[in-house]
């Protein structure tokens, strides 16, 4: 990772979000078995990051078994246009799902 | 007072014994008050603080919003510290975002996955929030369930659904009616039903 | 993926998009009950003991059967006695005798107010 020009500080991993409002990405298309977040509905879907939420908080996948703190990333809200979930879907095309998502869950598209 | 006799007292009076839940409920709750790892008088507060917030709550924020543009402008970029500037404290860690209604975008507020509400400033959820038609159905075909509810949005204006899953919860600001300037705010206010901030009616006069 | 592993992979929980009747506009006030189950999970959060999202899982590994069958806090409670054994804060003896107490101080109270 190149040191940062001006200052040459290196950011510690994680701690700086991935991915920025505007972004393109998907929803990994993973499956787990245990505690889960990610509704199935979203998995494998395009969308573009609304909002990056702040501040980094707990991989809610692991509070559900305890983790009360510790290893904090983003979360993001992502905007994925309701044709893209439902092939069928009958309302208008602009319509569209907003989402919260953990940053683990989400790859650049 | 033993910290238990308030609820007996209660049940007596309605001649009805505690069923099997209400039960288990009351010896969880004695046992870890007996093992001091939750005191009486948290759980006494605690029923207090959820009795002190309902839709009253997010009426006021609502009404603020609507007179106020400065405001309105704080509380769409962190709903958190704009409810607390009206006094209405958070007793949990979630962040707030407010979904402001206009002319071209429709929001409404759903958890497919449980029942994630903004409970700080609407208090708590009606069962039909937590049920499985509006879980299910909020987020495949909303326009269909808010017409369930008599709300029918015209096809130029965008539905955007909030499906609740990690620390943010949603309130839906709605569109101010029509004929309403000469309403102070406090009868603005009262305009204000905790199902427009779900986000399936509008405000009415 | 055999449909064993499907159903292993989907929670319960997870309907978005499944297909559902009208929605009914249904709501009840809280029973006192409730809601002290209620205040207890906002407490139990506060510290630690069963954080929110613990209390999320321990609902859904009570499995579809009883998710359907039980209502929304007594799901909670279910869950709650199941973490906390799992945690070894009570065992399941602990609740079990305590329940009776619990059981026979009520019923003892209630054949009381019947009496006068």
């Amino acid at each position: 990772m190149n040191p940062n020009s001006v200052t040459g500080i290196v950011p510690a991993l994680h701690r700086t979000p991935l991915f920025a409002a505007g972004d393109l990405i998907r929803v990994a298309a993973r499956f787990p078995i245990g505690h889960y977040r990610v509704p199935n509905y979203v998995r494998g879907k395009m969308g573009t990051i609304e909002q990056v939420i702040e501040p980094r908080a707990v991989n809610n996948e692991e509070e559900g078994f305890g983790r009360n703190a510790g290893s904090s990333r983003h979360y993001y809200r992502i905007a994925i246009p309701l044709t893209s979930l439902w092939p069928d879907y009958a309302g208008p095309t602009q319509d569209g799902l907003r989402i919260e998502v953990f940053e683990t869950w989400l790859e650049g598209a | 007072m033993h910290p238990h006799e308030h609820e007996h007292a209660d049940q007596s009076q309605s001649g009805e014994s505690p069923g099997y839940y209400e039960i288990m409920e009351t010896a969880v709750r004695e046992l870890l008050i007996e093992r001091r790892l939750i005191d009486a008088g948290e759980i006494r507060r605690q029923i207090e603080v959820l009795d002190s917030r309902t839709p009253a709550l997010g009426a006021k924020v609502v009404a603020r919003a609507w007179v106020d543009p400065a405001f309105r402008g704080r509380l769409l970029a962190d709903g958190r510290a704009a409810c607390e500037e009206l006094g209405i404290s958070f007793y949990d860690d979630t962040r707030l975002i407010v979904l402001e209604n206009t002319d071209a975008v429709h929001n409404l507020i759903v958890c497919t996955l449980c029942s994630c509400y903004p409970r700080p400033v609407l208090g708590l959820p009606p069962d039909w929030y937590k049920l499985k038609p509006y879980r299910a159905r909020a987020v495949r075909e909303p326009r269909a369930v808010l017409a369930e509810f008599g709300t029918v949005i015209p096809d130029n204006i965008e539905i955007r659904v909030s499906d609740s899953t990690a620390q943010v919860r949603y309130l839906v600001l709605p569109k101010r009616p029509e004929d309403t300037e000469a309403l102070d705010e406090t009868q603005l206010a009262a305009l204000v039903t905790r199902d427009a901030m779900i986000g399936v009616v509008p405000v009415t006069l | 993926m055999t449909s064993t592993e499907n159903l292993l992979k989907t929670l319960p929980n997870d309907i978005g998009g499944l297909s559902a009747e009208r929605v009914e506009r249904v709501e009840h006030q809280l029973k006192p009950w409730e809601k002290r189950c209620h205040a207890l999970a906002d407490v139990l959060d506060f510290h630690k003991i069963i954080n929110t999202e613990e209390k999320r899982r321990g609902v859904e590994a009570l499995g579809s059967e009883l998710i359907s069958k039980l209502t929304y806090y007594e799901r909670w409670i279910a869950a709650f006695a199941n973490i906390l054994f799992q945690k070894q804060i009570l065992t399941p003896e602990d609740l079990a005798q305590k329940m009776d107490e619990v059981a026979t101080r009520d019923g003892a109270l209630s054949q009381r107010a019947s009496e006068t």
